[in-house]
């Protein structure tokens, strides 16, 4: 060593740090300092430091025949080969090395390591490595391997047909091993949802690869058995006998421990439900499930329960009879967790029915006694539910309801219980012993009212059914003398009404009240909603026909069927279907939350068939485009506007197939609305009187509503999903009654 | 996680005992560098690939225990020589003899390999491999060839090899030997 050397050496001095002492570590001349140095870089990695920049020193390390520090080389490369991309090519040799090695283990996690590597580079050299493990004589590598498949043809589409992948994974299906099976099912399926190449076929089924399939369901892991019932839903048996055959095949699934086999195997069975011919044998299906839906609701684990409850609803709306006799399963346990609470409670009222009416509704009360105001409010609406299910249990529900109130008396316990006393009326308009048993209840307690929706709901029923009221003036004094202190949305309803009385009683009354309020409204509020509808009222009275005005004010609302919320038939199809993924529990169809630039492919050839049946005029088919077609209007906004040409051009040649009622539709397409508010663009865009009577949700919101007009939102909101072309109907009904006013 | 050190390791470092000697293995492609190292170590002649990356084999002779590397030689990986440098004993640098369109290529690669400061102490062996092979050009042209002359304050040697035939090889290793004991005292 030259002194000069030995100088510059010398002034460098020591350097420090853990980055430089990790470093040394690595390219140490001992063996254990290596590995001591690996093992400490993987703590610092998992702890959350960030050690990249030790890539290359790490990576010297990778060939060695110490498994241990094989394993963690191989981790740390998984984790930062994103960070030195081009370096990662230096690992390559090793790879190719260790998918020959004896070990299968080894070859295993090389495969494994180089399918997780994801840089552009590994495509090149990964074709040798992975062609020997597919077809390796160790079960344990093969399926590794194919797993390895998807992650290289979501780098490299092209890459993974042309090296001829596609079909040996394809033959690996066929594979003595059920493991090996399963894996390459499941590959097959994520490179079907990556793949965007319409001439690219990546799986088909026939029946005999679902014998195959029905072969090796019981000798797999859980998640085999995921798999393969997943792949089942997805084949349309071509027979009776098949759809059959695969029933009962999967008929002992239903037994097993993991919830999610369990529902894999309820929703093939649903599945395959339809092709079954014989209605005997149908029903006779349909009674097995019930046991393993009850199985879901009684494991250990809250979450896993929930999950299940959430899947029963769903099953239920579409066989509401299925669970009919096992009612006492969902009582709520006064362990269970909150959210556990009201989902039984949920599940609860959808069993309803007249044989158990009496035990649900004592339960249900024992529910409103609870402390948890979330609970209570939910059971008093249940309570109102059941009622409005089943004529024969009303009295007995108003009486727990008006027992309630006497025995806990607080307002949480009144506003509820106003709202759903309204609903009760509303689902049985004009009976007369109803009336008189509810409205001095309410009448009681109107001191008590302080919530919107309950003050909204009260004052509603003054304006329905006014002769009822023994103190009626006294009440509508406080209500016009506070008109100006309530939210625009009471006081729309307080308009409504005191028109609707003055309307109703011969006499000239409560003329005094009419004449203050549509002052106040006109000249004093500040909404311009509720000016407007006072001007409109103003208007309607001053015209000569009281016919005409009869018929737009004391206009009934339709009664309402239910109160408890359903899904649009399409929702739930599309629920059915993805029964036991994150949409069940969600209760929102997968195309509504997944990232759409992963489906935006698959969404455009949908909606080119749905264009296709739209031709033959079908309503339902109307309604499941229009909703399409805001989904990509809101999709290609957010993503990109130059697809608006293809979607503008589609939407002009249906125009020419449907004649009127598709052009108001077209005007829907063109505007980018969120699909939660449809109703709203509708009917803005239709007509724009429309706003002035039909101002605010929040009024429809609570099918209160205040008149004619509000009718057909109100009923809207009462689905989940609101339909357009419903909306379309009903504005236009709306319509010709108002041109036939002016 | 690792942090007791046994006495025999302290021992150990102390007289350099398990202690590694590194060596790395240059060259442009298909010089015979993967067949070098596994004639060395296994001692018979193994069909080789294109090595993307590197291989590495440790070795003991004559008392001592190598590390030899055999870094890929293709234009791609050449970049990433450079990882390779810290803490090398001795640089072997294979050279295809019969290579004359790319000897000009290989002594500008060996001269920018030799600028770099983590080479300065490393000694330097040259093989002027397939030696077996007809028309291959000796040593001295080789020599001449990558201006072995010029090089200054720097121990090195060129001898001439058949991978295959697994000649001169051990020649060249004594003398790598010697050379790297008497640096280490």
């Amino acid at each position: 060593m030259s002194l000069e050397k030995k100088i510059r050496k010398f002034l460098q001095g020591p350097k420090k740090g853990e980055a430089y002492e990790l470093r040394s570590g690595l390219v140490s001349q001992y063996k254990y300092e290596r590995k001591d140095a690996i093992q400490r870089v993987i703590q610092a990695m998992t702890v959350g430091k960030d050690v990249s920049s030790l890539f290359p020193d790490v990576l010297k390390n990778i060939a060695t025949y110490d498994l241990e520090q094989k394993k963690l080389v191989y981790l740390y490369l998984m984790n930062y080969a994103k960070s030195h991309p081009e370096l990662c090519i230096l690992a390559v040799n090793t790879f190719v090395q260790d998918t020959e090695d004896p070990n299968p283990l080894i070859r295993a996690l090389a495969i494994r390591t180089m399918g997780c590597v994801r840089v552009a580079r590994m495509v090149d050299f990964i074709e040798i490595p992975l062609k020997r493990t597919l077809s390796d004589d160790n079960p344990y590598v093969r399926k590794t391997a194919a797993i390895c498949v998807a992650k290289l043809f979501d780098l490299s589409p092209k890459a993974c047909v042309e090296f001829g992948f596609l079909d040996q994974l394809r033959g690996l299906i066929k594979d003595s091993n059920p493991m090996v099976v399963a894996n390459a099912l499941n590959s097959l399926f994520e490179i079907k949802d990556m793949n965007v190449d319409s001439s690219l076929v990546v799986l088909e089924f026939d029946s005999e690869l679902i014998k195959t399939l029905l072969m090796c369901l019981n000798e797999c892991t859980e998640w085999g058995r995921i798999t393969i019932l997943d792949t089942l839903t997805k084949y349309e048996a071509s027979s009776s006998e098949e759809a059959s055959h695969i029933i009962d095949r999967a008929t002992p699934q239903l037994q097993h421990a993991n919830p999610s086999v369990v529902l894999s195997s309820i929703k093939v069975i649903l599945h395959h439900l339809g092709s079954v011919k014989m209605p005997a044998q149908r029903s006779a299906i349909l009674k097995k499930l019930s046991s393993p839906l009850v199985s879901l609701v009684s494991s250990s684990i809250p979450e896993a329960q929930y999950v299940g409850l959430k899947n029963i609803r769903i099953i239920l709306e579409k066989y509401p009879q299925i669970l009919s006799k096992e009612l006492r399963v969902f009582f709520i346990k006064y362990s269970d967790p909150l959210y556990l609470k009201l989902e039984k409670l949920e599940i609860m009222v959808r069993l309803a029915n007249e044989s158990n009416s009496t035990l649900l509704l004592s339960e249900l009360k024992e529910y409103a006694m609870e402390f948890e105001s979330a609970l209570v409010i939910k059971a008093i609406k249940s309570i109102g539910s059941v009622a409005i299910k089943l004529p024969d249990c009303v009295i007995k529900a108003v009486n727990i309801l008006s027992g309630l109130i006497d025995q806990r008396g607080d307002s949480l316990i009144v506003n509820e219980t106003t709202t759903v006393f309204t609903n009760i009326l509303r689902r049985y308009p004009g009976k007369n012993d109803y009336i008189t048993l509810i409205v001095p209840i309410i009448s009681a307690h109107v001191s008590e009212i302080n919530k919107s929706e309950a003050t909204a709901s009260y004052i509603w029923l003054f304006g329905e059914y006014p002769k009822y009221f023994s103190n009626l003036k006294d009440h509508l004094d406080s209500l016009v003398d506070k008109f100006l202190e309530y939210e625009s949305s009471i006081q729309l309803h307080i308009l409504t009404s005191v028109v609707k009385i003055n309307m109703a009683s011969s006499s000239n009354k409560y003329s005094n009240h009419l004449q203050r309020v549509l002052e106040l409204a006109t000249k004093e509020c500040e909404s311009a909603d509720v000016r407007d509808k006072a001007y409109i009222y103003w208007r309607l009275l001053s015209s000569t026909s009281t016919d005409s005005q009869k018929k737009v004010i004391l206009a009934k609302l339709p009664p309402i069927e239910t109160t408890i919320p359903s899904f649009n038939p399409v929702v739930l199809e599309h629920l059915i279907k993805e029964l036991s993924t994150l949409s069940s529990v969600y209760h929102r169809p997968s195309y509504t939350f997944i990232d759409p630039s992963v489906y935006s492919p698959v969404n455009e050839v949908q909606h080119k068939e749905v264009a296709k049946n739209g031709k033959s005029g079908n309503m339902q088919d109307l309604t499941n485009l229009a909703k399409q077609e805001i989904i990509n209007a809101k999709n290609e906004n957010l993503l990109d506007l130059d697809d608006n040409d293809a979607d503008d051009d589609s939407s002009s040649t249906k125009s020419n197939n449907e004649a009127s009622l598709l052009d108001e539709l077209n005007d829907l397409f063109s505007t980018p609305a969120p699909q939660g508010q449809n109703a709203q663009t509708s009917s803005t865009s239709t007509n724009d009187i429309l706003s002035l009577f039909g101002p605010n949700t929040a009024t429809a919101n609570q099918n209160t509503s205040t008149g004619d007009v509000n009718r057909g939102l109100s009923d809207l909101n009462l689905n989940a999903a609101p339909s357009n072309s419903n909306t379309q109907q009903k504005t236009d009904k709306v319509n010709n009654d108002l041109l036939d006013l002016f | 996680m690792g942090q007791v050190i046994s006495f025999a390791n302290i021992f150990g470092k102390l007289w350099g005992v398990n202690k590694e000697v590194r060596i790395l293995i240059l060259g442009l492609d298909g010089a015979g560098k993967t067949t070098i190292l596994y004639r060395l170590q296994m001692g018979e002649v193994v069909t080789t690939k294109p090595t993307i990356g590197f291989n590495v084999e440790t070795l003991k002779y004559k008392n001592l225990t190598l590390n030899i590397w055999d870094l890929g030689g293709q234009t791609s990986i050449r970049p990433y020589w450079r990882c390779y440098y810290s803490n090398t004993a001795a640089v072997i640098f294979v050279v295809d003899s019969t290579d004359k369109d790319r000897i000009d290529v290989a002594c500008k690669e060996l001269h920018l390999m030799l600028k770099e400061e983590e080479l300065t102490e490393s000694t330097l062996l040259v093989f002027a491999n397939k030696q077996d092979q007809p028309g291959a050009m000796s040593a001295a042209e080789v020599s001449q060839a990558l201006s072995l002359t010029e090089l200054k304050d720097r121990s090195w040697s060129i001898v001439a090899s058949s991978a295959i035939k697994g000649e001169g090889l051990t020649e060249g290793l004594d003398w790598l030997m010697d050379v790297i004991k008497e640096e280490q005292l």
